[in-house]
């Protein structure tokens, strides 16, 4: 009881300390202080409404539109959706996107980590090569990237079939084996921005907190686990939402190798949202498509939310 | 700070549904329009100036934007209050920027394709002007076939410059080599689908032997649909069959004839005269044509040729696609012409008619207009425009391939959408062996649930 009357005080300490933050302001002086955040704020927010919220909402209107190159045709109600579910390719690109975001995205995590609890330690100059090195696949462009790499996996004279002795084989043209060459692909072009943050994040842990464990004889695993694990969690949450959004959102790797194909083998729900809106012209199924996506995305962000408790 | 939690979670939510705006977003501008354009760079019927708005595909030599300047120059000559705007486009992304253009109400005033997109894209859903009075005027020396497919229910939708046949090529040297010249008519340039399979199985084996130094006898193609007009032509022609019925009806790549020729092109990858690559669009195999990978090429035409000619370190034969008969019936490429996107201007219409009449119908302008896409003038009393022509000896197959040409398939019902389906069919058999009676049958059974 006493403890608990203890604490009491020491947990309003903080909103006291809140509350203090104005204090000996005039309420004038607030209320222009916070009209001038919200002036600052506005630009960027208009960007936002504007190209963002507003096409958002009008997406979503549009999705339940029978909407093609014409304009809109009529009001189609959930016809749209009820399609999509009975959509073959629809279903083949949703396994597909979800194998590509539950393989890449604790693999790129668990790398970046791994890979910057290797560096952050180094010297400036190797630190700085290193992140170079694993960054350089982000600022080299998609286009770039995949020009190499169909040069690597070219089923005539590529690189991989001389080293594996498998003259002729079509790495991109197999069922089988192209869907994990997009992960390869994308796990490259992804790992460059965790890797930084990481190294940042590391950094940053509190060194006094890490000395203290060790004078106390904590063993390195818990060192990392205890110590420095809680204090870049913030960084955690953020690769594991921004890899899970750009592995919903892969596109470029499959516009430019696969087309979605062989026999949608690689079909992403992204890339047959761009194939059913400007190769098909079904504007409104596209749109309807879109607000899945836009759905299943929130859904796997509020679960990372939720599992990776953060402030 | 009561604000903050609302705000947080407007943020929140638009990040997230956001993505789904960005992955349509281009789209969404658009709503209901009659008219395509209200292109903004209208000059205005009022001042007399009108500004038009080109899109070019890339068609021949049209890839780049200044093979327009002389022409647009000589038609200022005579039009000085008219400009005109070329914005070149390609067809890896040209329907994409026209979806979103048209979507936008920001379409061309005028567009430069075939009817494929002119006619069985825009015109069927409402969006071009009724070139009537352009045929009337000028197009009663234009043959029947390129006639009929200029039209939608017998109104007019665009006027054509130039016609070719798609057709496919050979590795002379190679060929030659291989000693399998013997199975082609040099003259005619025919095949029988006999002395193809002999002529395939000949460079194969002297693949094996290593008297040629090539990879592959030949790709067949399945990665995507660019340039599927050559996987259809060779799979049509070698039973002599068609890839739709004559009404129009039904596609039938199920039929007897079809299935039998998928069926031998699938023994022939399985005996390695031909192989199959699920990751090459015709722009691969092309390639691989080009840089001695493959012996044959299934996409080839005068425009190709100029494209991949500086790479090819042999002879490039231009040979029609082999049929049991010896009789080809080849696609068209094109016939390229134009079309009017209807944006609610009449003078920007009758700007835009003028243009169109001057480079299609003006012999002189017409022929360098022509000579830049490499094809032949769909008017049959321009002769031949090429005769004085340096390079008239390597045009002269390809107007031999203009007799072989057959029907015209792109405006039937379902076209855009059965393209998505023919590849992967072909893969399917060609790449994983399935059975091609039944994989066709599944084609056409999607395909003709869209042809309308």
């Amino acid at each position: 009881m006493a403890q608990n009357t203890a604490a009491a005080p020491a947990q309003q300490k903080p909103k006291k300390e809140k509350r203090s933050q104005f204090s000996g302001m005039s309420k004038a002086l607030v209320r222009r202080e916070t009209i001038s955040a919200y002036l600052f704020l506005l630009p960027s927010l208009v960007f936002f409404v504007s190209f963002v919220v507003v096409p958002m909402f009008i997406c979503v209107i549009y999705s339940f539109m029978e909407y093609g190159l014409g304009g809109i045709k009529g009001f189609a109600g959930l016809d749209n959706y009820i399609k999509l579910f009975q959509d073959s390719i629809f279903h083949r690109g949703f396994l597909n996107t979800v194998l590509i975001v539950v393989v890449a995205v604790p693999t790129v995590t668990a790398f970046s980590l791994w890979v910057s609890s290797a560096i952050y330690k180094m010297h400036s100059v190797p630190r700085s090569f290193f992140r170079c090195v694993f960054y350089l696949p982000v600022v080299t462009g998609s286009v770039a990237i995949t020009v190499v790499w169909k040069w690597i996996l070219h089923p005539y004279y590529g690189l991989l079939n001389q080293l594996v002795g498998t003259d002729g084989f079509d790495w991109l043209g197999t069922s089988s084996t192209a869907i994990w060459f997009i992960i390869l692909i994308l796990f490259t072009t992804s790992i460059g921005q965790p890797i930084v943050l990481y190294v940042a994040a590391l950094g940053n842990v509190d060194q006094s907190l890490v000395e203290a464990a060790q004078v106390d004889g904590a063993t390195k695993l818990q060192v990392f686990w205890k110590i420095k694990w809680p204090q870049i969690m913030p960084t955690t949450l953020y690769v594991l939402v921004i890899t899970t959004i750009n592995s919903f959102q892969c596109f470029a790797l499959i516009q430019l190798l696969t087309k979605g194909g062989p026999l949608n083998s690689t079909m992403t729900i992204m890339y047959q949202v761009y194939d059913t809106a400007y190769r098909l012209n079904d504007l409104g199924y596209a749109n309807a498509i879109g607000v899945i996506l836009a759905i299943i995305i929130a859904i796997f962000s509020a679960i990372q939310f939720k599992v990776v408790k953060t402030d | 700070m009561k604000m903050k939690k609302p705000l947080a979670l407007l943020l929140a939510v638009g990040l997230t549904l956001g993505l789904a705006a960005c992955g349509s977003g281009n789209n969404s501008q658009g709503g209901s329009q009659t008219p395509a354009g209200g292109s903004e760079t209208g000059g205005g019927a009022s001042t007399g100036a009108v500004e038009l708005s080109l899109w070019s595909f890339n068609i021949g030599g049209f890839t780049d934007a200044a093979a327009w300047d002389s022409i647009v120059a000589a038609f200022n000559e005579a039009n000085p209050d008219i400009t005109v705007t070329v914005t070149p486009i390609n067809y890896q992304d040209g329907d994409q920027k026209l979806t979103t253009a048209i979507s936008s109400n920001n379409a061309p005033d005028i567009i430069f394709e075939g009817p494929e997109r002119i006619v069985g894209n825009y015109a069927r859903e409402g969006l071009m002007v009724d070139l009537g009075d352009l045929w009337s005027a000028s197009g009663s020396d234009i043959a029947e076939g390129i006639s009929s497919v200029s039209q939608l229910d017998g109104t007019y939708y665009m006027y054509p410059l130039s016609v070719a046949a798609h057709c496919m090529a050979i590795n002379y040297e190679a060929f030659e080599a291989a000693g399998a010249l013997q199975y082609l008519d040099e003259t005619t340039r025919t095949w029988t689908t006999d002395n193809f399979v002999k002529a395939m199985e000949a460079v194969r084996d002297a693949i094996d032997a290593g008297t040629i130094d090539i990879t592959v006898p030949g790709i067949i193609y399945c990665g995507a649909q660019g340039g599927d007009q050559g996987t259809r032509a060779l799979v049509n022609n070698l039973y002599s069959d068609y890839y739709v019925n004559e009404d129009g009806t039904s596609y039938l790549a199920n039929s007897e004839n079809n299935v039998k020729a998928l069926t031998l092109l699938q023994d022939m990858v399985n005996n390695k005269s031909m192989s199959a690559n699920a990751s090459f669009a015709a722009a691969d195999e092309l390639q691989a044509f080009a840089n001695q990978t493959a012996a044959v090429t299934f996409c080839w035409n005068y425009s190709n040729y100029t494209q991949y000619a500086e790479q090819t370190q042999f002879t490039p034969f231009a040979m029609a696609f082999p049929s049991d008969d010896g009789v080809p019936e080849l696609e068209m490429a094109g016939p390229y012409g134009f079309g009017i996107f209807n944006n609610g201007d009449e003078a920007k219409i009758e700007a835009a008619k003028k243009f169109v009449d001057f480079v299609c119908n003006d012999q002189a302008a017409g022929t360098d207009a022509v000579k830049v896409t490499g094809f032949f003038p769909v008017h049959s009393d321009w002769g031949d425009v090429y005769a004085d022509a340096e390079d008239a000896d390597v045009r002269a197959p390809f107007a031999l391939m203009s007799d072989y040409l057959g029907r015209y398939y792109a405006l039937t019902g379902g076209w855009t959408e059965q393209r998505a389906l023919w590849w992967p069919m072909l893969a399917e058999i060609m790449t994983t062996g399935a059975d091609v009676q039944t994989a066709a049958d599944n084609f056409v059974q999607q395909a003709n649930a869209n042809i309308g």
